[in-house]
């Protein structure tokens, strides 16, 4: 021990302690050496592929459709310019563009209604004990599997103008006129009743979706708190509204939130059933989109018309996912 | 008088480089029409394989053959050939695809919807070929030029096109004393006649193939045109589309159901089998279907000639079929030469698809013709070449146009105006519609 040691001054700097504490001084300070940050970096590190997923599969193609509706862009050329906003200026002068708009709109509200009343109800009856059951609930899903050319089609014959089983059913029970009669109805040829014949084929399509997702939800709910509110005296409706929807309400939202955006852009049943017709009475965008941008070339004009369903899902995404994390906490 | 003054000539812009070049292609070129018409395939093909992308046919048995031919040719010739069928609905997307990816088959064909000239500067010239057939069978129909010409080049081979003649009961319009539907007035009365005894006629107005096609054979027999002979221009705008549509609602009125507010393309097939129909304006598919499904009534089932709109005058438009072979395939030759040998056998195909497939070659309409030919009642058809025309006529299929019809503007002009919309609304909108349309293309 020095002198100066002792006296708890600095250590007298013989030629190896210098040699040592310069080597200490040098060495970097590295940026995961606390336990947080090697666990924040384990953290992104276990993140990567979901946000590399993300990126590829859902930036990169918005990117690129952004891309394609702020240029002049058309299938047959691999080169485009800028055009600015001239392709949704090109939309907002087409009153066809607004009667897609509005039909989208009133075609995935009045769906999801009868999605989620419909749902909930075969949902309630699912739930029930019965014999068979685990094969029924299988069944139920077979609108949502089966490929969407052969159930449409199935659908289309059914809305015939003159061979539809729907209409020699109600015709012979008395309901409707018979055929060639002004009661007689031509289902996909009426504007209101085509809009009506399409929504309906895309809630018989998913809402077994939606009855599988609620079914989740109700089995997840605690008997003992169900048998609790019964015995406080809810009726059943009460139960349902106070203690069921809010304990499932994520669920909910998520399957809102899936059933909104595949509702908004089906693109198949429209497009198969009518094509847009009768004079663009069941046009919707997805369907405009297509026709525009692949089937006339227009490949920017049709990402344009394709990408307003982006600003009409937005805020509602925003809301819901709001609501949502509102929730967790 | 001014002494002859001398041609200035350029330097000479023929380099070694130049010079091979036009030299190789000058043997490539002859080589190739040699052997074009010797119909022998060059060795350079054999082993390779050809891809080419098919509809789906309306007669099943026209694929059977086809796949069967391209089969064998292949064989003759040491060429692996795979056909592919797909709807003729999903052609355009799937060329968009195959043209994204620079890859796909070597040949693609268009139906109805034909994008020669969206697609052109990446299609292989076929000029040499569809010559060739010229000189050998007599030229083409005047029509056949609007659909694949681009700048004097052809960058498509049509192969056939399918006609729609009118199609109707004869029992009861001699039960009716109603004349042959030989104009639109005659078929009006007829329509207007047997509707209330419960046979009324249809045409579709709805978004489908049939509805582009056959309201536009009665807009042009009326006398009216869609864009100007060059195409650069709509005409839609005229007094004959008002004369038009006065008449076409007149026959709605009077002869239809709201049902062609719904139908499809096969929808007036089915109205004929069903004995319901007193005529309909369709492709031979009618016919073949009532043949099939109800023999009675297609024993009183007759087929007419375009009717005439004004006096002598008669266009049928007709949907369109078309061969195109990629610039990015890699075995052009191949192509070359299939197309070349279908050309060849375009009447077996005719015989194969029942009368279905009409030749766009002039010495094909030597009578009788195949199936058509032998048929009483389907001899007529042997006389629709000089009257046929495709979209935008008397212009060529334009991008512009190929819009409209695939965004079904023109039938949705008169779909409008059959349900109730003023006539100058319902021309207001619709002529809007195809000077936004051709606006865009101009501006791009």
């Amino acid at each position: 021990m020095t002198a100066s040691s002792s006296r708890g001054g600095p250590e007298a700097a013989s030629p190896r302690a210098a040699a040592v504490s310069i080597a200490v001084r040098a060495r970097p300070r590295r940026w995961f050496s606390s336990q947080t940050s090697r666990r924040l970096a384990f953290g992104y590190l276990l993140l990567a592929p979901a946000v590399l997923y993300v990126l590829l599969l859902v930036g990169a193609p918005f990117l690129f459709s952004l891309f394609l509706a702020l240029s002049d862009a058309s299938v047959a050329d691999t080169t485009a310019s800028f055009v600015g906003l001239e392709n949704f200026r090109a939309a907002f002068e087409s009153d066809v563009f607004y009667i897609a708009l509005r039909n989208s709109i009133g075609f995935t509200v009045v769906a999801a209604i009868f999605k989620g009343l419909l749902g909930t109800s075969l949902a309630f009856l699912l739930l029930q004990p019965f014999w068979g059951r685990k094969f029924i609930r299988g069944l139920v899903v077979i609108p949502f599997t089966l490929p969407i050319s052969i159930s449409v089609l199935g659908w289309k014959w059914m809305y015939d103008s003159q061979f539809s089983v729907i209409n020699w059913f109600l015709s012979r029970i008395g309901v409707i006129g018979t055929y060639g009669s002004a009661g007689w109805p031509v289902w996909l040829g009426e504007p209101h009743l085509a809009l009506l014949a399409c929504i309906m084929v895309n809630v018989w399509r998913n809402f077994p979706f939606s009855a599988i997702v609620l079914l989740a939800g109700f089995t997840s709910v605690p008997t003992e708190i169900l048998d609790a509110a019964r015995v406080d005296g809810t009726s059943f409706f009460q139960r349902f509204r106070h203690v069921v929807v809010p304990m499932i309400a994520p669920i909910l939202l998520i399957g809102f939130l899936f059933d909104t955006v595949f509702t908004l852009s089906d693109l198949g049943v429209v497009y198969l059933l009518t094509q847009g017709g009768p004079a663009n009475a069941t046009k919707i965008l997805p369907v405009l989109a297509y026709q525009v941008g692949i089937q006339a070339g227009a490949l920017g004009r049709g990402a344009a018309i394709a990408l307003f369903l982006f600003p009409l899902l937005l805020p509602l995404m925003i809301l819901m996912l709001r609501n949502l994390k509102r929730r967790e906490y | 008088m001014n002494d002859p003054q001398p041609v200035r000539t350029g330097p000479s812009t023929v380099n070694r480089r130049k010079f091979l070049t036009a030299a190789g292609a000058g043997v490539a070129g002859g080589s190739l029409l040699t052997m074009l018409e010797a119909r022998q395939a060059p060795a350079q093909i054999k082993g390779t394989t050809l891809r080419i992308l098919q509809w789906s046919h309306f007669i099943p048995a026209y694929d059977a053959w086809y796949d069967k031919f391209a089969k064998e040719w292949g064989e003759k010739n040491g060429v692996k050939v795979r056909v592919d069928h797909i709807p003729h609905l999903d052609i355009p997307a799937r060329m968009a695809a195959e043209f994204a990816a620079g890859a796909g088959h070597d040949i693609i064909y268009n139906g109805s919807s034909i994008l020669t000239r969206l697609y052109y500067k990446n299609l292989v010239d076929l000029t040499d070929i569809s010559d060739a057939a010229a000189k050998k069978y007599g030229g083409w129909i005047p029509a056949a030029r609007s659909l694949v010409e681009v700048e004097g080049r052809w960058y498509g081979l049509p192969i056939f096109y399918i006609l729609a003649p009118m199609l109707y009961r004869k029992d009861l319009f001699d039960a009716n004393n109603l004349k042959y539907p030989d104009t639109w007035e005659l078929a009006r009365v007829a329509a207007r006649t047997l509707k209330p005894k419960g046979h009324p006629t249809g045409i579709a107005l709805s978004q489908c193939a049939d509805a582009n096609l056959f309201w536009r054979s009665m807009f042009w027999s009326f006398g009216g045109t869609e864009a100007t002979p060059s195409g650069d221009q709509p005409t839609i705008d005229s007094k004959e589309l008002r004369e038009f549509l006065k008449f076409a609602k007149a026959l709605f009125e009077e002869g239809m159901t709201p049902e062609v507010f719904s139908w499809d393309d096969a929808s007036d097939n089915r109205y004929l089998a069903s004995g319901i129909a007193c005529w309909v304006h369709d492709a031979i598919s009618a016919y073949r279907t009532t043949e099939d499904t109800n023999p009675p009534v297609f024993a009183n089932t007759f087929l007419g000639l375009e009717p005439q709109g004004l006096p002598g005058k008669r266009v049928s438009c007709a949907a369109p079929n078309v061969w195109m072979v990629w610039k990015f395939s890699k075995n052009q030759q191949a192509a070359k030469e299939w197309l070349a040998y279908l050309i060849d056998n375009d009447l077996e195909g005719m015989t194969q698809s029942r009368g279905y497939n009409m030749p766009y070659l002039n010495d094909r309409y030597k009578k009788p013709m195949p199936v058509i030919g032998t048929d009483p009642k389907l001899q007529i058809l042997q006389d629709f070449p000089k009257i046929v025309a495709f979209y935008g006529q008397p212009g060529p299929s334009t991008t512009p146009i190929q819009e409209i019809v695939n965004t079904f503007v023109f039938p949705d002009m008169i779909t409008k105006f059959c349900r109730g919309m003023a006539m100058e609304d319902a021309v207001k909108w619709g002529a809007g519609e195809y000077r936004r349309i051709y606006a865009k293309y101009k501006q791009a």
